[in-house]
């Protein structure tokens, strides 16, 4: 069988690829795409460990961080359309005020 | 179980426990390909694209792990609604304008950087170090089946999965206030 290990590795890779993309990228849309990935990753972890205890409460943990991420990406993205609608960007460091 | 049968057992299981390995690391490879390409993309398209690519086959590392539920569930709502409306919304924002990337100045913030990377990195390694590798016998029937999933979420996690039910429809009605068009409030005002 495949040791949990390697899940916890790929979930570790997956993880930073993800924090790269938010730490380095300036269009808003790569970094929620990579806080996308973050989620994924942490959910291969509680998976991961689901299954190595046999526990299927990380099942429902990982179910409810997907409706989560995808309330997340509802606002996130809205909120991107709302500001591209008043600035006419996505660069997200020309966004540094709350008003119009 | 007596030994001769368990011999007999032995061999078609370790075949299916490579062919599974094989499938990992396949698997494995497409997602942080994926993932890679998502981050140095540097057209927003391409980059959903290679995120759906990498979605679906983290859906595919889920199944490794019999999570069945999870990994239609993965490619139902991150393959296909999520990544649609990222589509939808890079649709309308992209201008593809030049994106360039972060940088560090100055000496102290990189040796902060470095040594902060290094004590992550070493820390992280400790961690998957010391993990102890659980049993890897097959789960129970019914395992991260839709029943078995149900069970855990309408009994334990009754309450989070009904308030979770409140937070997607205040998202949705949040996220149609925040990207309509506000130019109804003016006209209104002016006659």
């Amino acid at each position: 069988m495949i040791p949990v290990s390697n899940f916890l590795y790929l979930a570790a890779i997956l993880f930073a690829i993800g924090l790269s993309a938010v730490l380095l990228r300036r269009n808003a849309l790569i970094v929620l795409m990579g806080v996308e990935l973050m989620l994924n990753a942490a959910n291969l972890t509680l998976l991961a460990f689901a299954r190595a205890h046999h526990d299927l409460r990380g099942h429902a943990i990982a179910f409810l961080v997907i409706a989560t991420a995808a309330a997340e990406a509802a606002v996130g993205l809205a909120i991107v359309v709302g500001i591209f609608r008043t600035r006419h960007t996505a660069n997200i460091d020309e966004v540094t005020l709350m008003k119009h | 179980m007596n030994p001769v049968r368990a011999t007999v057992e032995i061999g078609p299981q370790a075949g299916m426990a490579s062919g599974a390995l094989i499938l990992f690391w396949v698997f494995a490879v497409i997602a942080v390909a994926g993932a890679l390409a998502t981050v140095t993309r540097r057209n927003a398209v391409t980059a959903v694209v290679c995120l759906v690519g990498t979605f679906f086959a983290i859906a595919a590392e889920f199944l490794l792990l019999y999570a069945q539920f999870l990994a239609v569930i993965q490619v139902l709502v991150y393959a296909g609604a999520i990544m649609v409306l990222f589509v939808f919304v890079v649709m309308v924002v992209s201008r593809g304008e030049a994106d360039t990337l972060w940088k560090l100045q100055g000496p102290v913030t990189k040796t902060v950087a470095v040594l902060a990377m290094g004590t992550l990195l070493w820390r992280g390694w400790h961690a998957l170090r010391s993990f102890q590798p659980a049993r890897l016998d097959p789960p129970p029937t019914g395992f991260g089946t839709v029943g078995g999933v149900g069970q855990v979420l309408l009994g334990d996690f009754l309450f989070p999965f009904e308030a979770i039910s409140i937070l997607l429809l205040v998202a949705v009605v949040g996220a149609l206030v925040i990207a309509r068009h506000h130019h109804d409030k003016d006209k209104a005002a002016q006659p």
